[in-house]
């Protein structure tokens, strides 16, 4: 531990041997006795110096827990020799918040571990690091004081609450593999398409007898299968607006969340690319893990500052399979992102928009100056989205506070009546 | 700095004619100790301390060669009145503490103080008592100013 010595000690001294001095020249025995409190102070200040060798461990007692949800720190403290007064913190990022008293001062016993706990509440998602502590230990009288680091880390990952999502967003093409989404193909399934003629090697439980008897022939009956689809959640993740402790990015990671949760339960394969300063990607795939690899990588989601013009180019061709649908949310802030969609596009993909608005985040300024640039900004947003409109993406503006429920289903409206040509 | 207070009044009131004198070294003193509570400056905290000590000890030369009694009520206040305001600066932060630790360091406060009351009272009482003079109580003094300068310095020294 790093021993600091308070500069006090050293000025009693300084003031016990002056005053000896001057009571030994002036031959004042009042001096003397001045002198004496300060040089037993100074004594009893270097007896009193014992390093109190603080053992500290750290321990939380789960290390997932979801946005809101309480996880307790539990602090032992140990001093061989004890400590009179001991200030514990426990260093939290702002995302997470100590309802208890943080810092502490405690007392403790020689040889005697005290336990401490600390309830932290998660204000927020992410991958954090709790600890070590930082504890600073004192004499009686506060002479000195002993500090370190002390304890071990404890990982805490805080998963964004999932919203529940009542429909989803069809894509206009299904994959091959079996699901939940009924395919525009026909071909062995439950959902009725046709009735077709019959042909050799067709089975005899798929005959219509009706159709048949009717038309003098044999006529079988053709169903849509229910099939997978692939749905890759593009993130942009160039800037972020943030006020009063939410922003968009918050908005964005939450809403990844739901809608990979919601496809992967029904049996989709879900792909992630985290586009921005810091490219990441997750090859789209169905189940349990794949919702933890990509609930994993929005965890370590940040905003990093890049000037580096980015296209989807450098993105793995297996991270964006054909067919598959493209789930943008984006703040529409940054033309990199911007033009990449727009390639997405014009590449035959399936994309959709989803902008995250920063609207509810951005104060407009008072003077006249910043009111028109305001007005300015607000009108290059929607020539951004009327560029989405022309080339028949859509783009639904999505405002905090409003359930994600409300943007999936206005899409879902807008792509049953104007479907998207082929590109 | 109702000590502080305590000690200047004691030591003004001792030289009636010098009384502004004494209380304005010890105003100064003061101001010095407001400063160091303000700005929680606790290396001037000493200076403080030592600027009352001065204003007592002009109040003693003024007033006389008569061995002031209560100087050991004096020393004591003096180291009370400095402990006092370094508990003030370490508790700048707000940090909870726990009862027991309160306990403990108003416990060792008072102990100190009253060491450092029969210390000085001690001091006193053999100024007082007919040992004698000589070369031999001169050595000795002597000898305890160099020991205590010597831990001074190594004081100082560690805490530089």
């Amino acid at each position: 531990m790093t021993r600091i010595t308070s500069p006090r000690l050293a000025g009693y001294a300084g003031l016990a041997a002056i005053a000896l001095i001057a009571g030994l020249a002036a031959g004042r025995v009042e001096l003397v006795a001045l002198a004496a409190p300060f040089a037993l102070a100074a004594v009893a200040g270097a007896a009193l110096a014992r390093d109190p060798a603080i053992e500290a461990t750290l321990e939380l007692d789960r290390e997932r827990a979801l946005e809101s949800e309480e996880v307790e720190a539990t602090l032992e403290l140990l001093s061989p020799p004890g400590g009179d007064r001991v200030d514990v913190l426990l260093p939290l990022p702002d995302e997470l918040r100590s309802r208890a008293s943080n810092p502490r001062a405690v007392a403790l016993a020689p040889g005697e571990p005290r336990t401490l706990s600390v309830p932290i509440r998660c204000e927020r998602w992410g991958a954090f690091v709790v600890g070590p502590l930082l504890v600073r230990a004192r004499d009686r009288l506060g002479f000195h004081s002993w500090e370190a680091r002390v304890g071990g880390r404890a990982p805490l990952r805080v998963y964004p609450s999932v919203e529940t999502l009542r429909a989803l967003l069809p894509p206009l093409e299904t994959q091959v593999f079996i699901g939940d989404q009924v395919s525009r193909a026909k071909g062995d399934g439950i959902e009725f398409a046709d009735v077709r003629e019959w042909e050799p090697g067709d089975r005899v439980r798929r005959v219509n007898w009706r159709a048949s008897a009717r038309r003098g022939g044999l006529w079988v009956n053709e169903q849509h299968p229910e099939r997978n689809t692939d749905v890759v959640l593009f993130l942009d993740t160039f800037a972020d607006v943030r006020s009063a402790g939410r922003g968009t990015l918050d908005l964005t990671v939450r809403a990844a969340t739901s809608l990979a949760h919601r496809y992967l339960q029904r049996k989709d394969r879900v792909g992630l690319v985290s586009f921005g300063g810091y490219l990441s990607w997750l090859v789209p795939a169905s189940g349990t893990h794949q919702l933890y690899r990509i609930v994993d990588s929005l965890l370590q989601m940040d905003i990093v500052l890049s000037f580096a013009t980015k296209g989807v180019d450098i993105l793995p061709p297996r991270t964006l399979p054909p067919k598959a649908l493209v789930l943008a949310l984006t703040p529409l802030l940054d033309p990199r992102s911007a033009a990449a969609l727009l390639d997405l596009r014009a590449r035959g993909f399936d994309l959709v928009v989803i902008e995250v608005s920063p609207l509810p985040f951005v104060q407009p300024g008072k003077g006249e100056l910043a009111q028109v640039s305001y007005r300015l900004w607000r009108l290059s947003r929607e020539s951004l989205r009327a560029r989405y409109e022309q080339a028949g993406v859509p783009v639904i503006e999505w405002l905090d506070g409003v359930p994600l429920n409300v943007p999936l289903e206005e899409v879902a409206a807008l792509r049953r009546q104007a479907r998207p040509a082929r590109a | 700095m109702l000590v502080y207070a305590g000690v200047l009044a004691y030591a003004a009131a001792r030289v009636p004619s010098f009384a502004a004198l004494v209380a304005a070294i010890g105003v100064f003193g003061a101001l010095l100790l407001v400063f160091v509570l303000v700005r929680r400056a606790d290396d001037l905290l000493p200076w403080a301390l030592a600027v009352l000590g001065v204003a007592y000890t002009v109040s003693l030369f003024l007033h006389g060669s008569a061995v002031d009694e209560a100087a050991p009520l004096v020393a004591a206040g003096l180291l009370l009145c400095g402990e006092l305001a370094a508990w003030s600066l370490d508790e700048r932060h707000a940090i909870a503490a726990e009862r027991a630790v309160v306990l403990r360091r108003g416990l060792g406060l008072a102990a100190l103080a009253l060491a450092s009351l029969g210390a000085a009272a001690a001091v006193i009482a053999f100024a007082a008592s007919s040992a004698g003079g000589g070369l031999a109580w001169t050595t000795l003094g002597a000898v305890a100013a160099v020991l205590v300068i010597g831990v001074a310095t190594e004081l100082v020294r560690r805490t530089a």
